[in-house]
């Protein structure tokens, strides 16, 4: 079974920065990953999105590289938000407490809303 | 294929059937073919829907900890896989060649811990399996590592984690 490397789009909509995830987030998506958040980080919006419903797996390492992206929105006091994960990811979230650092949406248009009412 | 276990422990006791034995070079990413080569073994049991991804994440993160530092990733050295059966648990054990005391991250992960740069950010293997499986057992000798992850099949069927 090939690697799915993980390819990055960063996009603006409606004043947050969105990064659309595809591939996986593993041991090889780090410099994939941390240069679309550089990119995205650069955009200077309050929140950043991940889309993951292009995502179809997360190991731990991957897990890994998405606390350092937390960290990284901690610092430059970023709200980093979530959504498009599968049940199983949202689980994995929940169980790392990722999701209480994180808010998770089911989708785009439901994590836009609550971006723009909070 | 069957093989009957010890009945040393009340986990071990009846017949077991190896559904499946697979070798797997010890390189980057071959954690994924474990993990799917697994899934169509036990196709025939009843582990569908989250259950059986939670399995399939337990036998990758084993796998992936075995090809790092069991195996420290050198493809020649492979990672032994054996998925067995009973009638009431399913078992697959992730054998690497390592010496020594088996190596997990033995510090439970503190998000916020990580967060604030006290702990490193990695370190979620041997949590991840915990919380998938029903059991595990960490066993190692002078040439071997093995992680034996357990399902209870009752409680599969039955639906729960």
């Amino acid at each position: 079974m090939a690697v799915r490397h993980l390819n990055v789009e960063v996009r603006l909509e409606s004043d947050v920065a969105v990064l659309d995830l595809m591939g996986e987030i593993n041991g090889f998506a780090e410099e994939t990953l941390n240069t679309a958040y550089a990119e995205a980080d650069a955009k200077d919006t309050k929140t950043i999105l991940l889309n993951f419903e292009g995502v179809d797996y997360i190991n731990s390492t991957g897990i890994a590289l998405i606390v350092g992206l937390l960290a990284k929105a901690r610092v430059s006091k970023r709200r980093l938000v979530a959504y498009g994960l599968s049940d199983h990811y949202v689980e994995i979230f929940e169980i790392t407490r990722l999701s209480d650092f994180m808010s998770v949406f089911p989708d785009e248009e439901s994590a836009m809303s609550a971006t723009s009412v909070s | 294929m069957t093989a009957q276990r010890p009945s040393d422990s009340r986990r071990r006791n009846g017949t077991w059937r190896v559904l499946r034995e697979l070798s797997v070079p010890s390189e980057p990413g071959n954690e994924r073919m474990a993990m799917e080569t697994v899934a169509e073994a036990i196709r025939d049991l009843d582990i569908r829907g989250e259950n059986l991804e939670r399995l399939k994440t337990a036998v990758a993160e084993a796998t992936m900890n075995a090809m790092e530092h069991g195996n420290h990733y050198r493809a020649e050295l492979p990672v032994l896989i054996e998925v067995s059966a009973s009638d009431t648990q399913l078992s697959v054990k992730i054998t690497d060649e390592g010496s020594g005391p088996p190596a997990f991250h033995a510090e439970t992960p503190d998000l916020e811990a990580k967060l604030e740069g006290m702990q490193s950010p990695r370190g979620w293997g041997l949590f991840l399996i915990k919380n998938m499986v029903d059991d595990m057992e960490v066993t190692g000798d002078e040439r071997h590592h093995t992680v034996e992850l357990l399902l209870d099949l009752e409680r599969q069927a039955e639906g729960g984690k």
